[in-house]
Protein backbone atom coordinates (compact mmCIF):
# COMPACT_ATOMS: atom_id res chain seq x y z
CA UNK A 1 0.00 0.00 0.00
CA UNK A 2 1.57 3.44 -0.57
CA UNK A 3 2.44 5.78 1.97
CA UNK A 4 -0.17 7.20 4.04
CA UNK A 5 -0.56 10.75 3.59
CA UNK A 6 -2.24 11.86 6.95
CA UNK A 7 -3.43 9.95 10.12
CA UNK A 8 -5.46 10.74 12.31
CA UNK A 9 -8.87 9.54 13.57
CA UNK A 10 -12.67 9.79 11.88
CA UNK A 11 -15.19 10.74 14.69
CA UNK A 12 -19.18 9.82 14.15
CA UNK A 13 -20.52 10.41 17.86
CA UNK A 14 -18.30 9.20 20.29
CA UNK A 15 -16.86 6.14 17.80
CA UNK A 16 -13.56 7.14 16.78
CA UNK A 17 -11.86 5.12 14.31
CA UNK A 18 -8.04 5.44 13.78
CA UNK A 19 -7.30 5.92 9.51
CA UNK A 20 -5.16 7.19 7.11
CA UNK A 21 -5.65 8.85 3.74
CA UNK A 22 -3.80 7.50 0.66
CA UNK A 23 -4.66 8.57 -2.82
CA UNK A 24 -7.81 7.88 -4.51
CA UNK A 25 -6.34 9.27 -7.73
CA UNK A 26 -3.20 9.08 -9.70
CA UNK A 27 -1.34 11.34 -11.98
CA UNK A 28 -0.64 9.89 -15.22
CA UNK A 29 0.82 12.70 -16.89
CA UNK A 30 4.48 13.23 -18.42
CA UNK A 31 6.33 15.12 -16.38
CA UNK A 32 8.91 17.39 -17.93
CA UNK A 33 12.28 18.36 -16.46
CA UNK A 34 13.85 21.45 -16.43
CA UNK A 35 17.63 21.73 -18.43
CA UNK A 36 20.07 23.49 -19.48
CA UNK A 37 19.78 23.84 -23.47
CA UNK A 38 23.46 24.44 -23.27
CA UNK A 39 24.87 21.15 -21.71
CA UNK A 40 21.29 19.61 -21.48
CA UNK A 41 22.33 18.99 -17.58
CA UNK A 42 19.23 19.23 -15.21
CA UNK A 43 18.53 22.64 -13.49
CA UNK A 44 18.40 22.35 -9.95
CA UNK A 45 15.93 24.79 -8.05
CA UNK A 46 17.93 26.15 -5.01
CA UNK A 47 16.60 28.79 -2.23
CA UNK A 48 18.62 32.12 -1.77
CA UNK A 49 18.07 34.90 0.49
CA UNK A 50 17.11 38.62 -1.62
CA UNK A 51 19.28 40.02 0.65
CA UNK A 52 22.23 38.09 1.55
CA UNK A 53 22.84 36.23 -1.40
CA UNK A 54 23.52 33.12 0.56
CA UNK A 55 21.52 29.90 0.17
CA UNK A 56 19.16 29.28 2.85
CA UNK A 57 18.48 25.61 3.96
CA UNK A 58 14.67 24.89 4.57
CA UNK A 59 14.82 25.02 8.31
CA UNK A 60 15.66 28.92 7.82
CA UNK A 61 12.69 29.40 5.98
CA UNK A 62 9.81 30.82 7.90
CA UNK A 63 6.31 32.09 6.63
CA UNK A 64 5.80 35.78 5.83
CA UNK A 65 2.88 37.90 5.48
CA UNK A 66 2.34 41.46 5.24
CA UNK A 67 -0.45 43.24 7.13
CA UNK A 68 -2.08 46.07 5.53
CA UNK A 69 0.31 48.89 6.79
CA UNK A 70 3.02 47.19 4.70
CA UNK A 71 4.51 45.58 7.91
CA UNK A 72 5.37 42.19 7.69
CA UNK A 73 4.49 39.07 10.37
CA UNK A 74 7.25 36.22 10.41
CA UNK A 75 5.52 32.46 11.30
CA UNK A 76 7.27 29.47 11.89
CA UNK A 77 6.09 26.44 10.95
CA UNK A 78 5.61 25.78 14.77
CA UNK A 79 3.66 28.93 15.37
CA UNK A 80 1.13 28.24 12.37
CA UNK A 81 0.82 24.58 13.83
CA UNK A 82 -0.39 25.82 17.11
CA UNK A 83 -3.57 26.82 15.36
CA UNK A 84 -6.50 24.36 16.11
CA UNK A 85 -3.79 21.45 16.19
CA UNK A 86 -7.26 18.87 17.06
CA UNK A 87 -8.48 19.62 14.02
CA UNK A 88 -5.24 18.35 12.36
CA UNK A 89 -5.82 14.98 13.80
CA UNK A 90 -9.65 14.39 14.12
CA UNK A 91 -11.93 14.48 10.86
CA UNK A 92 -14.83 15.03 12.89
CA UNK A 93 -18.39 14.19 11.48
CA UNK A 94 -20.99 16.78 11.87
CA UNK A 95 -23.86 16.08 9.78
CA UNK A 96 -25.09 13.04 7.00
CA UNK A 97 -26.43 14.73 3.90
CA UNK A 98 -27.80 13.14 0.51
CA UNK A 99 -24.61 13.30 -2.00
CA UNK A 100 -27.20 14.24 -4.83
CA UNK A 101 -27.59 17.50 -2.51
CA UNK A 102 -23.64 17.96 -2.74
CA UNK A 103 -22.57 20.30 -6.62
CA UNK A 104 -19.88 18.78 -7.99
CA UNK A 105 -18.51 22.14 -8.25
CA UNK A 106 -17.64 21.86 -4.80
CA UNK A 107 -15.64 19.16 -5.25
CA UNK A 108 -12.05 18.91 -5.26
CA UNK A 109 -9.50 16.09 -4.84
CA UNK A 110 -10.76 12.34 -3.59
CA UNK A 111 -9.00 9.93 -1.28
CA UNK A 112 -9.29 6.68 0.26
CA UNK A 113 -9.89 6.47 4.03
CA UNK A 114 -8.49 3.24 5.04
CA UNK A 115 -8.71 1.71 8.77
CA UNK A 116 -5.26 2.29 10.88
CA UNK A 117 -6.16 0.60 14.39
CA UNK A 118 -5.04 -2.97 14.82
CA UNK A 119 -8.13 -3.67 17.73
CA UNK A 120 -10.97 -5.76 16.56
CA UNK A 121 -13.15 -2.87 17.65
CA UNK A 122 -12.11 -0.21 15.56
CA UNK A 123 -12.20 -2.48 12.23
CA UNK A 124 -15.67 -3.28 13.03
CA UNK A 125 -16.64 0.21 13.63
CA UNK A 126 -14.88 1.55 10.23
CA UNK A 127 -17.24 -1.34 8.63
CA UNK A 128 -20.33 -0.57 10.35
CA UNK A 129 -19.52 3.02 8.97
CA UNK A 130 -19.20 1.85 5.33
CA UNK A 131 -22.45 -0.45 5.71
CA UNK A 132 -24.95 2.43 7.41
CA UNK A 133 -23.89 4.57 4.62
CA UNK A 134 -24.40 1.97 2.17
CA UNK A 135 -27.89 1.17 3.86
CA UNK A 136 -29.30 4.92 4.31
CA UNK A 137 -27.59 5.90 1.23
CA UNK A 138 -26.13 9.05 3.17
CA UNK A 139 -22.43 10.82 3.23
CA UNK A 140 -21.17 12.15 6.22
CA UNK A 141 -19.62 15.79 5.71
CA UNK A 142 -17.02 16.18 8.02
CA UNK A 143 -14.16 18.61 8.25
CA UNK A 144 -10.32 18.50 9.26
CA UNK A 145 -6.62 20.47 8.50
CA UNK A 146 -4.14 18.87 6.78
CA UNK A 147 -0.92 21.17 5.27
CA UNK A 148 -2.30 24.01 7.13
CA UNK A 149 -5.47 24.54 5.17
CA UNK A 150 -9.10 23.64 6.58
CA UNK A 151 -11.17 21.18 4.46
CA UNK A 152 -15.01 20.18 4.64
CA UNK A 153 -15.43 16.86 3.41
CA UNK A 154 -17.36 14.17 2.11
CA UNK A 155 -16.69 10.61 3.41
CA UNK A 156 -18.92 7.72 1.80
CA UNK A 157 -18.76 4.59 0.77
CA UNK A 158 -16.62 3.29 -2.34
CA UNK A 159 -16.21 -0.64 -3.30
CA UNK A 160 -16.49 -1.60 0.74
CA UNK A 161 -13.84 1.22 2.09
CA UNK A 162 -14.18 4.80 2.77
CA UNK A 163 -14.11 7.93 0.62
CA UNK A 164 -12.84 11.05 1.47
CA UNK A 165 -12.81 13.98 -0.94
CA UNK A 166 -11.94 17.00 -0.11
CA UNK A 167 -14.44 20.12 -1.06
CA UNK A 168 -14.44 23.66 -1.14
CA UNK A 169 -15.78 26.46 1.31
CA UNK A 170 -18.95 28.26 -0.12
CA UNK A 171 -17.04 31.04 -0.40
CA UNK A 172 -14.33 29.41 -2.82
CA UNK A 173 -17.15 28.91 -5.11
CA UNK A 174 -17.86 31.94 -7.25
CA UNK A 175 -21.06 33.70 -8.08
CA UNK A 176 -22.22 33.14 -11.74
CA UNK A 177 -23.23 36.86 -11.59
CA UNK A 178 -21.79 38.66 -14.78
CA UNK A 179 -21.66 35.31 -16.41
CA UNK A 180 -24.12 36.10 -19.95
CA UNK A 181 -26.88 33.73 -19.64
CA UNK A 182 -27.79 34.68 -23.41
CA UNK A 183 -30.87 36.40 -24.51
CA UNK A 184 -34.23 35.68 -23.77
CA UNK A 185 -36.14 32.00 -23.78
CA UNK A 186 -36.00 30.55 -27.18
CA UNK A 187 -38.79 29.55 -29.23
CA UNK A 188 -39.80 26.05 -27.67
CA UNK A 189 -39.81 24.40 -31.35
CA UNK A 190 -35.53 25.34 -31.36
CA UNK A 191 -35.47 24.09 -28.11
CA UNK A 192 -37.43 20.90 -29.47
CA UNK A 193 -35.13 20.25 -31.68
CA UNK A 194 -31.93 20.43 -29.85
CA UNK A 195 -33.24 18.07 -27.64
CA UNK A 196 -33.87 15.80 -30.66
CA UNK A 197 -30.14 16.36 -31.22
CA UNK A 198 -28.87 15.57 -27.46
CA UNK A 199 -30.83 12.82 -27.46
CA UNK A 200 -29.56 10.81 -30.75
CA UNK A 201 -26.23 11.53 -29.36
CA UNK A 202 -27.31 10.05 -26.10
CA UNK A 203 -25.79 7.23 -24.43
CA UNK A 204 -24.69 6.00 -20.78
CA UNK A 205 -21.81 7.02 -19.24
CA UNK A 206 -18.91 4.89 -19.37
CA UNK A 207 -15.66 6.26 -18.67
CA UNK A 208 -13.63 3.56 -20.23
CA UNK A 209 -14.21 4.79 -23.64
CA UNK A 210 -12.13 8.26 -22.86
CA UNK A 211 -8.63 7.47 -22.99
CA UNK A 212 -6.49 10.52 -22.73
CA UNK A 213 -5.42 10.96 -26.25
CA UNK A 214 -2.72 13.85 -25.05
CA UNK A 215 -0.69 11.57 -22.88
CA UNK A 216 -0.60 8.91 -25.67
CA UNK A 217 0.80 11.68 -28.41
CA UNK A 218 3.38 13.30 -26.23
CA UNK A 219 4.54 9.86 -25.58
CA UNK A 220 4.72 9.28 -29.22
CA UNK A 221 6.22 12.79 -29.71
CA UNK A 222 8.79 11.53 -27.30
CA UNK A 223 10.10 8.55 -29.07
CA UNK A 224 9.50 10.08 -32.34
CA UNK A 225 12.01 12.87 -30.64
CA UNK A 226 14.43 10.26 -29.44
CA UNK A 227 14.48 8.78 -33.05
CA UNK A 228 16.05 12.40 -34.04
CA UNK A 229 12.81 12.88 -36.25
CA UNK A 230 11.73 16.42 -36.39
CA UNK A 231 7.72 17.31 -35.19
CA UNK A 232 5.23 20.19 -36.53
CA UNK A 233 2.98 21.74 -34.48
CA UNK A 234 -0.45 20.92 -36.48
CA UNK A 235 -1.49 24.52 -37.60
CA UNK A 236 -5.06 25.43 -35.63
CA UNK A 237 -8.08 25.00 -37.53
CA UNK A 238 -10.69 27.70 -37.77
CA UNK A 239 -12.88 28.48 -35.02
CA UNK A 240 -16.59 27.61 -36.81
CA UNK A 241 -18.80 30.22 -37.04
CA UNK A 242 -22.37 29.56 -35.61
CA UNK A 243 -24.92 28.62 -38.49
CA UNK A 244 -26.91 31.56 -39.44
CA UNK A 245 -30.28 29.58 -38.85
CA UNK A 246 -29.93 27.46 -36.01
CA UNK A 247 -33.11 25.61 -37.01
CA UNK A 248 -31.24 24.38 -40.04
CA UNK A 249 -28.02 23.11 -38.60
CA UNK A 250 -29.89 21.58 -35.77
CA UNK A 251 -32.42 19.64 -38.64
CA UNK A 252 -28.87 19.22 -40.77
CA UNK A 253 -27.35 17.46 -37.63
CA UNK A 254 -30.45 15.13 -37.35
CA UNK A 255 -30.69 14.07 -40.89
CA UNK A 256 -27.09 13.02 -40.80
CA UNK A 257 -27.65 10.87 -37.64
CA UNK A 258 -30.64 9.20 -38.79
CA UNK A 259 -28.57 8.25 -42.04
CA UNK A 260 -26.31 6.85 -39.25
CA UNK A 261 -23.12 9.05 -40.80
CA UNK A 262 -22.66 10.84 -37.94
CA UNK A 263 -21.73 8.06 -35.69
CA UNK A 264 -24.85 8.16 -33.55
CA UNK A 265 -26.80 5.99 -32.58
CA UNK A 266 -29.62 6.10 -35.02
CA UNK A 267 -32.23 7.41 -32.03
CA UNK A 268 -32.87 10.74 -34.03
CA UNK A 269 -35.45 10.05 -35.62
CA UNK A 270 -37.45 9.00 -32.35
CA UNK A 271 -38.49 12.19 -31.13
CA UNK A 272 -39.94 12.61 -27.43
CA UNK A 273 -37.31 9.70 -26.13
CA UNK A 274 -36.57 12.03 -23.70
CA UNK A 275 -34.66 11.14 -20.09
CA UNK A 276 -34.76 6.98 -21.92
CA UNK A 277 -31.15 5.90 -21.41
CA UNK A 278 -29.72 5.44 -24.50
CA UNK A 279 -27.96 1.76 -25.08
CA UNK A 280 -24.43 2.06 -24.83
CA UNK A 281 -22.08 2.46 -27.95
CA UNK A 282 -18.98 0.16 -28.20
CA UNK B 1 -17.54 41.89 -14.19
CA UNK B 2 -15.28 38.28 -14.10
CA UNK B 3 -12.78 38.11 -16.03
CA UNK B 4 -12.46 35.26 -19.22
CA UNK B 5 -9.84 33.36 -19.13
CA UNK B 6 -10.64 31.40 -22.59
CA UNK B 7 -12.63 32.02 -26.05
CA UNK B 8 -13.71 29.21 -28.01
CA UNK B 9 -17.27 27.47 -29.17
CA UNK B 10 -18.74 24.14 -28.07
CA UNK B 11 -20.55 22.39 -31.50
CA UNK B 12 -22.91 19.50 -31.32
CA UNK B 13 -23.36 18.03 -34.35
CA UNK B 14 -23.77 21.07 -36.76
CA UNK B 15 -24.12 23.27 -34.20
CA UNK B 16 -21.73 25.89 -32.89
CA UNK B 17 -22.07 28.06 -29.38
CA UNK B 18 -19.71 30.71 -29.60
CA UNK B 19 -18.64 30.99 -25.61
CA UNK B 20 -16.49 32.45 -23.25
CA UNK B 21 -14.53 30.68 -20.12
CA UNK B 22 -14.28 31.89 -16.85
CA UNK B 23 -12.96 30.43 -13.57
CA UNK B 24 -15.65 29.47 -11.03
CA UNK B 25 -13.53 28.97 -7.83
CA UNK B 26 -11.12 30.48 -5.71
CA UNK B 27 -8.73 28.99 -3.10
CA UNK B 28 -9.07 31.57 0.22
CA UNK B 29 -6.53 29.97 1.90
CA UNK B 30 -4.33 32.51 3.99
CA UNK B 31 -1.50 32.61 1.33
CA UNK B 32 2.42 33.33 2.96
CA UNK B 33 5.28 34.05 1.33
CA UNK B 34 8.86 32.44 2.12
CA UNK B 35 11.12 34.91 3.30
CA UNK B 36 14.99 34.24 5.70
CA UNK B 37 14.36 34.01 9.50
CA UNK B 38 17.19 35.62 10.47
CA UNK B 39 16.15 39.12 8.48
CA UNK B 40 13.24 38.39 7.13
CA UNK B 41 14.29 38.82 3.65
CA UNK B 42 12.01 37.31 1.16
CA UNK B 43 13.79 34.15 -0.33
CA UNK B 44 14.07 33.61 -4.44
CA UNK B 45 14.04 30.66 -6.14
CA UNK B 46 16.93 30.64 -8.49
CA UNK B 47 17.52 28.22 -11.19
CA UNK B 48 21.13 26.46 -11.45
CA UNK B 49 22.34 24.24 -13.59
CA UNK B 50 23.60 20.70 -11.95
CA UNK B 51 27.07 21.22 -14.01
CA UNK B 52 28.51 24.24 -13.56
CA UNK B 53 26.31 25.49 -10.57
CA UNK B 54 26.21 28.73 -11.97
CA UNK B 55 22.80 30.18 -12.12
CA UNK B 56 20.75 29.99 -15.69
CA UNK B 57 18.51 32.55 -17.10
CA UNK B 58 14.94 31.65 -17.75
CA UNK B 59 15.87 31.65 -21.59
CA UNK B 60 18.62 28.68 -21.58
CA UNK B 61 15.74 26.94 -19.83
CA UNK B 62 14.25 23.49 -22.19
CA UNK B 63 12.01 21.02 -21.17
CA UNK B 64 13.38 16.91 -21.03
CA UNK B 65 11.45 14.26 -20.70
CA UNK B 66 13.62 11.47 -19.03
CA UNK B 67 13.62 8.70 -21.24
CA UNK B 68 15.70 6.14 -19.63
CA UNK B 69 18.22 7.27 -16.43
CA UNK B 70 19.59 10.50 -16.72
CA UNK B 71 18.61 10.42 -20.49
CA UNK B 72 16.28 12.91 -21.50
CA UNK B 73 14.65 14.32 -24.98
CA UNK B 74 14.43 17.92 -25.03
CA UNK B 75 10.61 18.92 -26.12
CA UNK B 76 10.77 22.12 -27.86
CA UNK B 77 7.34 23.72 -27.42
CA UNK B 78 6.19 23.75 -30.87
CA UNK B 79 6.83 19.70 -30.24
CA UNK B 80 4.55 19.73 -26.77
CA UNK B 81 2.26 21.97 -28.98
CA UNK B 82 1.84 18.75 -31.21
CA UNK B 83 0.40 16.68 -27.86
CA UNK B 84 -1.92 18.90 -27.72
CA UNK B 85 -3.61 18.67 -30.97
CA UNK B 86 -5.45 20.11 -33.37
CA UNK B 87 -8.70 20.85 -32.02
CA UNK B 88 -8.28 24.82 -31.75
CA UNK B 89 -10.56 26.89 -29.96
CA UNK B 90 -13.78 24.17 -30.36
CA UNK B 91 -15.18 22.06 -27.53
CA UNK B 92 -16.73 19.27 -29.78
CA UNK B 93 -19.19 17.28 -27.64
CA UNK B 94 -19.12 13.82 -28.50
CA UNK B 95 -21.71 12.39 -26.37
CA UNK B 96 -24.66 13.14 -23.89
CA UNK B 97 -24.48 10.82 -20.90
CA UNK B 98 -27.09 11.25 -17.88
CA UNK B 99 -26.03 14.07 -15.62
CA UNK B 100 -26.52 11.90 -12.01
CA UNK B 101 -24.33 8.95 -13.56
CA UNK B 102 -21.30 10.54 -13.30
CA UNK B 103 -19.46 10.12 -9.95
CA UNK B 104 -18.10 13.30 -8.54
CA UNK B 105 -14.68 11.25 -8.29
CA UNK B 106 -13.79 12.34 -12.04
CA UNK B 107 -14.49 16.25 -11.31
CA UNK B 108 -11.43 17.94 -11.62
CA UNK B 109 -11.81 21.35 -12.23
CA UNK B 110 -14.63 23.60 -12.49
CA UNK B 111 -15.33 26.93 -15.07
CA UNK B 112 -18.40 28.69 -15.84
CA UNK B 113 -19.47 29.38 -19.46
CA UNK B 114 -20.83 32.44 -20.96
CA UNK B 115 -22.55 33.47 -23.56
CA UNK B 116 -20.43 34.97 -26.30
CA UNK B 117 -23.07 36.64 -29.00
CA UNK B 118 -25.98 37.67 -29.11
CA UNK B 119 -27.13 34.34 -31.47
CA UNK B 120 -29.99 32.07 -29.30
CA UNK B 121 -27.51 28.94 -29.99
CA UNK B 122 -26.33 29.01 -25.81
CA UNK B 123 -29.60 29.64 -24.09
CA UNK B 124 -31.23 26.69 -26.86
CA UNK B 125 -28.23 24.35 -26.16
CA UNK B 126 -28.90 25.39 -22.15
CA UNK B 127 -32.04 25.07 -22.00
CA UNK B 128 -32.11 21.56 -24.03
CA UNK B 129 -29.61 20.15 -21.91
CA UNK B 130 -32.30 21.23 -18.60
CA UNK B 131 -34.44 19.90 -20.26
CA UNK B 132 -32.72 16.21 -21.14
CA UNK B 133 -31.18 15.99 -17.89
CA UNK B 134 -27.65 15.09 -19.79
CA UNK B 135 -24.01 16.22 -19.89
CA UNK B 136 -22.22 17.23 -22.55
CA UNK B 137 -19.19 14.84 -22.56
CA UNK B 138 -16.20 16.77 -25.26
CA UNK B 139 -12.41 17.36 -25.54
CA UNK B 140 -10.81 20.91 -25.05
CA UNK B 141 -7.31 22.32 -25.01
CA UNK B 142 -6.46 24.69 -22.89
CA UNK B 143 -2.49 25.75 -22.09
CA UNK B 144 -1.38 23.33 -24.89
CA UNK B 145 -2.76 20.59 -23.08
CA UNK B 146 -5.85 18.45 -24.10
CA UNK B 147 -8.75 17.73 -21.46
CA UNK B 148 -11.65 15.76 -21.13
CA UNK B 149 -14.82 18.32 -19.85
CA UNK B 150 -18.64 17.45 -19.26
CA UNK B 151 -20.97 20.90 -20.01
CA UNK B 152 -23.83 20.91 -17.83
CA UNK B 153 -26.54 23.63 -17.33
CA UNK B 154 -26.29 25.28 -13.61
CA UNK B 155 -27.82 28.26 -12.00
CA UNK B 156 -29.54 29.80 -15.05
CA UNK B 157 -25.86 29.33 -17.41
CA UNK B 158 -23.85 26.85 -18.22
CA UNK B 159 -20.64 25.18 -16.32
CA UNK B 160 -17.38 23.01 -17.59
CA UNK B 161 -16.02 20.66 -15.48
CA UNK B 162 -12.90 19.16 -16.33
CA UNK B 163 -12.61 15.39 -16.06
CA UNK B 164 -10.12 12.78 -15.13
CA UNK B 165 -9.42 9.39 -17.57
CA UNK B 166 -10.50 5.85 -15.86
CA UNK B 167 -7.28 5.18 -15.70
CA UNK B 168 -6.26 8.32 -13.11
CA UNK B 169 -9.02 6.68 -10.41
CA UNK B 170 -7.77 4.09 -7.78
CA UNK B 171 -9.62 1.55 -7.13
CA UNK B 172 -10.10 -0.03 -3.92
CA UNK B 173 -9.09 -3.35 -5.06
CA UNK B 174 -5.96 -1.40 -5.61
CA UNK B 175 -4.90 -1.48 -1.93
CA UNK B 176 -4.05 -4.11 0.70
CA UNK B 177 -6.82 -3.56 3.10
CA UNK B 178 -8.47 -6.14 5.12
CA UNK B 179 -11.62 -5.57 6.82
CA UNK B 180 -13.09 -7.93 9.26
CA UNK B 181 -15.40 -10.42 7.44
CA UNK B 182 -18.10 -10.57 10.64
CA UNK B 183 -19.98 -7.49 10.06
CA UNK B 184 -21.43 -5.73 12.94
CA UNK B 185 -24.44 -7.07 15.16
CA UNK B 186 -28.25 -6.22 14.10
CA UNK B 187 -28.14 -3.70 17.03
CA UNK B 188 -24.91 -2.21 16.55
CA UNK B 189 -26.01 -1.68 13.21
CA UNK B 190 -29.74 -0.06 14.63
CA UNK B 191 -27.92 2.45 16.69
CA UNK B 192 -26.05 3.63 13.47
CA UNK B 193 -28.44 3.93 11.44
CA UNK B 194 -30.69 5.72 14.58
CA UNK B 195 -27.22 7.99 14.94
CA UNK B 196 -27.64 8.64 10.97
CA UNK B 197 -30.97 9.62 10.72
CA UNK B 198 -30.19 12.09 13.88
CA UNK B 199 -27.50 13.97 12.28
CA UNK B 200 -29.34 14.09 8.87
CA UNK B 201 -29.54 17.70 7.28
CA UNK B 202 -30.00 19.34 3.82
CA UNK B 203 -27.19 20.25 2.56
CA UNK B 204 -26.22 23.99 2.52
CA UNK B 205 -23.05 25.19 2.00
CA UNK B 206 -23.07 28.42 3.66
CA UNK B 207 -23.54 26.57 6.63
CA UNK B 208 -20.18 26.01 6.72
CA UNK B 209 -17.41 28.86 7.07
CA UNK B 210 -13.52 28.09 7.44
CA UNK B 211 -12.87 28.93 11.13
CA UNK B 212 -9.23 28.17 10.52
CA UNK B 213 -8.64 30.40 7.89
CA UNK B 214 -10.11 33.29 10.88
CA UNK B 215 -7.55 31.65 13.03
CA UNK B 216 -4.50 31.39 11.11
CA UNK B 217 -5.41 35.77 10.54
CA UNK B 218 -6.21 36.16 14.23
CA UNK B 219 -2.47 33.86 14.91
CA UNK B 220 -0.83 36.63 12.50
CA UNK B 221 -2.60 39.48 14.66
CA UNK B 222 -1.48 37.90 17.88
CA UNK B 223 2.58 37.46 16.50
CA UNK B 224 2.32 41.25 15.58
CA UNK B 225 1.65 42.31 18.57
CA UNK B 226 4.06 40.70 19.84
CA UNK B 227 2.19 38.01 21.97
CA UNK B 228 4.36 34.57 22.88
CA UNK B 229 2.46 31.50 21.15
CA UNK B 230 2.12 28.64 22.23
CA UNK B 231 0.97 25.40 21.32
CA UNK B 232 -2.24 24.21 23.16
CA UNK B 233 -2.50 21.01 24.99
CA UNK B 234 -5.48 18.65 23.76
CA UNK B 235 -6.68 15.38 24.34
CA UNK B 236 -6.16 12.77 21.46
CA UNK B 237 -9.26 10.97 21.24
CA UNK B 238 -9.25 7.61 22.15
CA UNK B 239 -9.88 4.44 19.43
CA UNK B 240 -13.11 2.95 20.16
CA UNK B 241 -12.90 -0.44 21.39
CA UNK B 242 -16.40 -1.10 22.54
CA UNK B 243 -17.92 -0.25 19.92
CA UNK B 244 -21.93 -1.00 21.12
CA UNK B 245 -21.25 1.20 23.91
CA UNK B 246 -19.95 3.94 22.22
CA UNK B 247 -23.01 4.11 19.89
CA UNK B 248 -25.57 3.71 23.06
CA UNK B 249 -23.34 6.90 24.60
CA UNK B 250 -23.83 8.86 21.19
CA UNK B 251 -27.33 8.43 20.59
CA UNK B 252 -28.03 8.95 24.70
CA UNK B 253 -25.85 12.58 24.29
CA UNK B 254 -28.14 13.26 21.19
CA UNK B 255 -31.53 12.88 22.71
CA UNK B 256 -30.44 14.65 25.96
Amino acid sequence: MPRPLWNGSLSFGLVNVPVQLTSGTRDLDLHFRQLHKKDGAPIEQRRYCSQDEVEVDWEEIGRGFELDDGKQVVLTDEELASVQPEKTRTIDVQAFVDLEDVDPIYFDNTWFLVPAGDSQGTRRAYRLLVEVMESTQRAALGRFVMRTKEYLVLVRPRDGLLSLTTMRFHDEVRPTDGIAPGGRKPAKDKIEQAVAVIESLGTDWDPERYTDCYRERLKRVVEEKKKGKKIKAPTEPKEPKPAPDLMEALQATLERMGSGKGGGNGKGKAKGGRRQKAGAKS
Amino acid sequence: MPKSIWNGTISFGLAHVPIKLYSATESKTVSFREVHLSDGAPIEHRRLCSEEGKEVPYKEVVKGYEVSEGEYVVLEKDEVKAAAGARGKVIEIEDFVPGDDIDPIFVEKTYYVGCRDDGDAYKVFQAALEETGRVGIGRFTFHDREYLAAVRPLDGVLALHTLRFHDEIVDAGDLEVTIPRKGPSKQEAKMAEQLVDSLHEDFDPTDYEDTYREAVLDLIDRKAKGKKIERPEFEEREETDDLAAALKASLKGRKS
